[in-house]
């Protein structure tokens, strides 16, 4: 049941969460990925083990991490380990069950450009390769999340391989975990899944209020639209009042989120000064 | 993967029944230390056939396993004789009669080879002055592949490399761990670790089983995560005779009692009835041990507490919220942020 208003910041995380299924193992990043892990850990996967790539493993977050390795959000955690462990005996060897990643660019196969919009060194950087590229080849399964990203016929630089030219071609090249690869992708807009088969990027639910019309106009390629298209999934109120005990700052976009954020420790600075 | 409350805290009986097949592989998570002799004791009493063993440095562990009948080969880089110089070790007689198959290799090579399957790898590199010694010449059952070389691309240099080896079972024996199979283990690690994350199913005995904050309190204690664990065991002195630190020393009284089945005609077979097929569980070993030797001589071995200094954990804010209800980031209460909401943020009608 959803008995309060709720935003588009909010109808997003809480996609994401119901992403996680209780008992799964997930790496998480700062942002939006943390975000869905607390809600989901408080509401139907109290089991899953949410892990961050410094080594910080089945933590409870209780407030934003400031950055992977920020041991100050969570009270404890049960597994302390490091980071090349993370990726060679956690998720190379085949236990890491979902990844989730942030999106710059990505192409109809999932394959995603988190670098550089053409080649270095002058051209314009997106970030960096960070953890994507093995936890995109590895994790079971991959959840992708793009705000302000593009979707693009060709990348300039491709920096983590989803499903190469489509096809079997991943599966083919015996270089990825089997059965592995993006199986969604959520945006103000709309969710996008991968063709069981041509594993081609399809839209498969609308944002509520955004048209096919308005999803198409972003993107290049002429998209496939699933015959049922389905809606986004609605929040019920448990769901909104552990994102808001969380982390209120995330109901807003991130812009207002700063500003708020900025405008409150100024009135704190002038009430300390008065003290 | 979905894990259900509780559901991997078992029996040792049940443990083995449901996890080690006859044919496994299996390998001890203890290296030396705190043995996992409860779950070693079950494995023998099922009499699982055709066993490979990987026991680093063979002690008792190593000679039981193999007077069993249970093992058929082993993976090994030491092996005690118990026997003596006389009688020699189970484990050399059983390898000079044929009875038992062994791939020798090192320390570190042994090693290697489990790291290699703890990361997923194939191989890994280990060092090049392994290649003038006949522990890389002479080969056992993994014949050509029990070493092999290649080249570095870098130096041109030619490298010797191990297979990875991922056993069936691995069999360990810690401090604590909590229900859901995250294991706390202190002491002398040596192998531990990677013997554990190379498995693709590991049973873990503890001393105690403890709530999970326990664990949370102390991940740096941990050395194998709840999700990689098939099953938990609460057995209270599952590493006997073995010492295990915080809780007793090495059972010096009971090694001598060993000590002397290993010299006698036919004490082996004495001991194994005794102690191992004539009593269903650690619990009732223990019984017999206090019948046998008094409880003043198991109260000998019990450790004095010194404890390791507490790490802090502590962190600033439990929620978003302070303790009066105000959120840190916007300054307002939960009513003033729906207010904020109504007034910044992008509403959506999801009706």
């Amino acid at each position: 049941m959803l008995s309060k208003k709720v935003t588009r910041e909010e109808l997003l995380v809480v996609a994401a969460a119901r992403q996680i299924n209780n008992g799964d193992v997930c790496i998480l990043g700062v942002g939006m990925p943390i975000i869905a892990g607390a809600v989901a850990k408080k509401t139907h996967a109290p089991e899953a083990v949410l892990m961050m790539e410094s080594g910080i493993c089945d933590f409870e977050p209780r407030v934003m991490p400031m950055h992977v390795a920020d041991a100050s959000a969570t009270r404890g955690y049960s597994y302390a380990t490091d980071l090349f462990s993370v990726f060679a005996t956690i998720t190379h060897a085949g236990y890491l069950d979902k990844a989730f990643l942030g999106v710059g660019q990505i192409d109809k196969f999932g394959n995603i450009n988190t670098s550089y919009l053409g080649m270095p060194p002058d051209s314009p950087r997106i970030s960096a390769a960070g953890g994507a590229p093995e936890f995109y080849a590895y994790a079971k399964k991959s959840i992708l999340t793009m705000r302000g990203g593009a979707f693009v016929e060709k990348l300039p630089y491709l920096t983590s391989p989803g499903y190469l030219g489509g096809g079997n071609e991943r599966e083919a090249s015996g270089r990825y975990t089997p059965g592995s690869g993006p199986a969604i992708l959520l945006t103000p807009k709309g969710i996008f899944k991968f063709h069981e088969e041509t594993k081609e990027m399809y839209l498969d639910a609308l944002f509520p209020g955004v048209s096919v019309e308005r999803v198409k106009a972003d993107i290049p390629w002429d998209l496939k639209v699933s015959d049922n298209l389905g809606a986004f999934p609605v929040p019920n109120d448990d769901e909104i009042a552990a994102l808001r005990e969380f982390s209120p700052r995330a109901s807003f976009p991130s812009p207002v989120a700063v500003q708020l954020v900025f405008e409150n420790f100024k009135r704190k600075m002038a009430g300390s000064k008065r003290n | 993967m979905v894990v259900q409350s509780g559901s991997k805290v078992m029996t040792t009986r049940e443990a083995i029944t449901q996890f080690v097949k006859d044919g496994d592989s299996v390998i001890t998570g203890n290296y030396n230390e705190s043995m996992p002799m409860s779950l070693l004791f079950e494995i023998i009493r099922q009499k699982k056939k055709g066993l490979t063993y990987f026991s680093q440095s063979g002690s008792l562990d190593g000679e039981f396993m193999v007077f069993s009948g249970s093992v058929d080969k082993m993976f090994s880089a030491f092996v005690h004789k118990w026997g003596g110089r006389e009688r020699g070790g189970v484990i050399e007689q059983y390898q000079r009669s044929g009875k038992l198959q062994i791939e020798d290799y090192t320390n570190f090579t042994y090693n290697a080879r489990l790291f290699a399957g703890s990361c997923g790898y194939s191989y890994m590199p280990v060092l090049e002055s392994i290649m003038d010694s006949d522990v890389f010449k002479v080969r056992g059952f993994m014949g050509d592949k029990k070493f092999g070389t290649t080249t570095c691309p870098f130096t041109g240099r030619t490298i010797p490399v191990v297979p990875a080896a991922n056993p069936d079972v691995c069999v360990l024996h810690v401090q604590r761990a909590d229900k859901f199979g995250n294991a706390q283990h202190w002491g002398g690690l040596g192998s531990t670790v990677h013997a554990c994350l190379a498995s693709k199913k590991i049973i873990v005995t503890c001393e105690e089983l403890v709530e999970s904050d326990v664990i949370k309190s102390s991940p740096h204690h941990t050395i194998v995560p709840g999700f990689r664990v098939s099953a938990v065991i609460e057995e209270p002195y599952g590493c006997h005779p073995f010492e295990l630190v915080g809780y007793r020393g090495l059972d010096t009284a009971m090694f001598s009692l060993i000590n002397q089945a290993f010299k006698a005609e036919d004490g082996l077979k004495n001991y194994f009835d005794e102690w191992v097929y004539g009593l269903p569980d650690r619990a009732a070993y223990m019984k017999h041990y206090v019948k046998i030797f008094g409880q003043q001589m198991l109260n000998n071995y019990q450790a004095r507490s010194y404890h390791s200094a507490p790490a802090n954990y502590g962190i600033p804010f439990q929620s978003g919220w302070d303790h009066n209800g105000i959120s840190h980031d916007l300054g307002v209460d939960r009513e003033g942020l729906e207010q904020l909401i109504e007034k910044k943020g992008e509403l959506v009608d999801v009706k």
